[in-house]
């Protein structure tokens, strides 16, 4: 393939997706500029956010290979109906999902306390990590699977449908349910 | 197409979970680096709130530059169509089409930042938003190229499938290097 075609034809297929992931980061940004204010009450939580958004591509990127994966190999079928290995597939990331939430609400206290910074308690950071993990699993992992399943049958490949729906949907759901799961924990812990 | 071993031919949720759960973990911790960064320059982006609007896309752009190139490094390898050999013109058809990526997506972040801090009323110059977006945003597409070719061929050497490791460890780590870099040159550029 001469060189110039090999270029062009990474660019196309690479820029809507990426216009995509810088759509959902723009707005994941907005909500981040809101979060800010409540940080005073809750000194050290900024150190959570980029941790908890990597997280959501680490888990739902993996699960989203996972089914593109299994797709291609017919061992799940091609929609949202009972499959054991769908099932437990989904059952992983819902473990893997809020159990790593928690670890990060640990892991940002831990951080903080070594380094001497001021800190929230580490209740309210789990409390608020747990909130916004079990939420963003629920949409995530549905709203993922559901797109994955339409576009393999309108003919796409869900090789290429993973990563942008999941750091478009990791971005502006992670960031929503965390001011959420915020204004949640501030009324509870007053 | 390649039947993936490892923590990918499992279907057991038990298997699934001890398999990933340990990445995960390591994963996190690499990218609390990047969450030590944003917590300290608190200050900056209570007074540029636009700075803000930007950090989840420059956290997240070079990841996904990393990712797109080391999937299709991976995929070279597999083939067996290349070896890492600087004459490679193919090789470089990629590089030059991260950069490109990069250039367009980052000029285009700045834009939409700007837009939007117009729009609300807490904006930067065009110019400093371009200055910032853009300086960083290069910097941060080289060192994604760099990892991404050192970590496909480390990993391809090694025997590992880059698929199931490879690619999660180069998006954090790239990840990491956003924030930090991003950070960095916003102070400088706004004289902090």
């Amino acid at each position: 393939m001469p060189i110039r075609d090999e270029f062009a034809s990474i660019y196309r297929e690479a820029l809507p997706i990426l216009l995509i992931a810088l759509g959902g980061g723009l707005f994941a940004g907005l909500v981040l500029e809101g979060i800010l204010e409540s940080v005073e009450r809750f000194p050290g939580l900024l150190v959570m956010v980029p941790v908890f958004l990597a997280t959501r591509g680490n888990v739902y990127g993996a699960l989203g290979g996972r089914i593109s994966s299994g797709l291609h190999q017919g061992l799940i079928p091609p929609k949202l109906e009972k499959s054991e290995r769908l099932v437990n597939a989904v059952l992983a990331s819902f473990i893997n999902g809020i159990g790593i939430s928690i670890v990060i609400g640990i892991l940002t206290w831990l951080a903080l306390f070594i380094l001497g910074w001021e800190s929230a308690a580490l209740i309210e950071f789990v409390a608020i990590m747990f909130i916004a993990g079990v939420l963003t699993s629920f949409v995530l992992i549905f709203g993922l699977l559901a797109l994955i399943f339409a576009g393999y049958k309108y003919g796409y490949d869900p090789d290429n449908l993973v990563g942008p729906i999941v750091t478009t949907l990791g971005d502006i759901f992670g960031m929503l349910f965390l001011l959420f799961s915020i204004g949640i924990v501030e009324a509870v812990m007053g | 197409m390649m039947v993936p071993s490892g923590s990918l031919g499992s279907w057991e949720t038990k298997k699934i979970v001890s398999n990933m759960f340990p990445l995960l973990v390591v994963l996190c911790a690499i990218v609390l680096i990047a969450g030590i960064t944003l917590e300290d320059a608190e200050e900056m982006l209570n007074e540029y709130g636009i700075l803000a609007v930007m950090v989840p896309t420059m956290v997240d752009m070079g990841g996904n530059l990393g990712a797109i190139l080391s999937s299709r490094l991976s995929t070279r390898f597999h083939l067996g169509t290349t070896e890492l050999d600087p004459k490679d013109k193919v090789l470089w058809a990629n590089v030059a089409a991260i950069l490109a990526l990069a250039a367009t997506i980052f000029t285009a972040l700045a834009v939409g930042a700007y837009l939007l801090g117009a729009f609300l009323g807490f904006g930067l110059p065009l110019v400093t938003l371009l200055t910032i977006s853009l300086i960083s945003g290069m910097s941060v597409a080289v060192i994604a190229i760099v990892f991404s070719f050192a970590a496909t061929y480390a990993s391809y050497r090694l025997g590992i499938d880059p698929d199931d490791t490879t690619i999660p460890i180069v998006t954090n780590v790239v990840d990491v290097f956003g924030m930090v870099i991003f950070i960095g040159v916003s102070a400088i550029v706004l004289g902090l």
